[in-house]
């Protein structure tokens, strides 16, 4: 199996839709990566030279899809930086998130009570970001 | 679905003139606002909002890391004070 950016292992699909087998790489990006890495999205993954691996790692890191900061009308167009995948990506989540919660804003809160972020409701449902269900109530007592 | 960026940011002009005036006078005081919906703007960093939560104005200290967002997440209008302690019945 081939390895991308060393934990990566895409299996036998076409190389397009293995790389978004990457944490960080969906559609968009992956055709992108591939369209300047410049190799054919419909070749399968394991027909991949050791040199094709390496110029699409090497893409990964390079492709400037991500504003480098927030846009506002005031600077509508500011530059592009790389993208970022697997633990780069998951570090800057879970920063952004501790960034919420430590300015102690509303959704910071949700975030720190375990309940949905954006308004759902949770009378029901709500079981993603809430876990499995707890039951709890008297117990009926037997004879 | 995120505001158009050709919006910009609303930031409510009563508020942002109160600021300037502070800024320019020298003096920053608590300014007591209504306007939750109202983005933090990068000239509110280092004032003090008493923002309304339908009750009472509650102290925000605004921040950095704090422009961008909204002046009512700052200030919750729901208190959760826990479930209730379960009563044990028996069944008869």
């Amino acid at each position: 199996m081939p390895r991308i950016l060393g934990i990566d292992i895409p299996s036998a699909k076409r190389i397009d839709i293995a790389l978004r087998s990457i944490y960080g790489i969906g559609p968009a990006v992956s055709v992108k990566v591939l369209e300047n890495a410049g190799i054919d999205a419909t070749t399968r993954a394991h027909t991949l030279t050791e040199e094709q691996l390496a110029q699409i790692a090497k893409a990964i890191q390079s492709t400037e899809m991500r504003p480098s900061q927030t846009r506002t009308a005031a600077n509508p167009e500011t530059e592009l930086c790389p993208i970022l995948v697997e633990g780069d990506l998951r570090r800057k989540v879970s920063e952004d998130i501790k960034n919420l919660k430590s300015i102690r804003s509303y959704r910071g809160q949700r975030h720190q009570s375990g309940l949905p972020t954006r308004g759902q409701r949770t009378q029901t449902n709500a079981r993603t970001s809430k876990g499995p269900k707890k039951t709890v109530g008297a117990q009926r007592k037997k004879d | 679905m995120a505001r158009s960026i050709k919006k910009d940011w609303f930031v409510e002009p009563k508020l942002m003139a109160k600021v300037q005036s502070q800024k320019e006078g020298g003096q920053i005081r608590p300014i007591k606002t209504w306007y939750r919906r109202c983005a933090i703007h990068p000239d509110f960093v280092g004032h003090t909002f008493n923002v309304h939560n339908g009750k009472a104005f509650l102290p925000v200290f605004v921040t950095e890391n704090m422009v961008g967002h909204k002046l009512g997440e700052f200030s919750p209008t729901r208190v959760f004070k826990g479930h209730s302690a379960h009563v044990k019945r028996e069944i008869k």
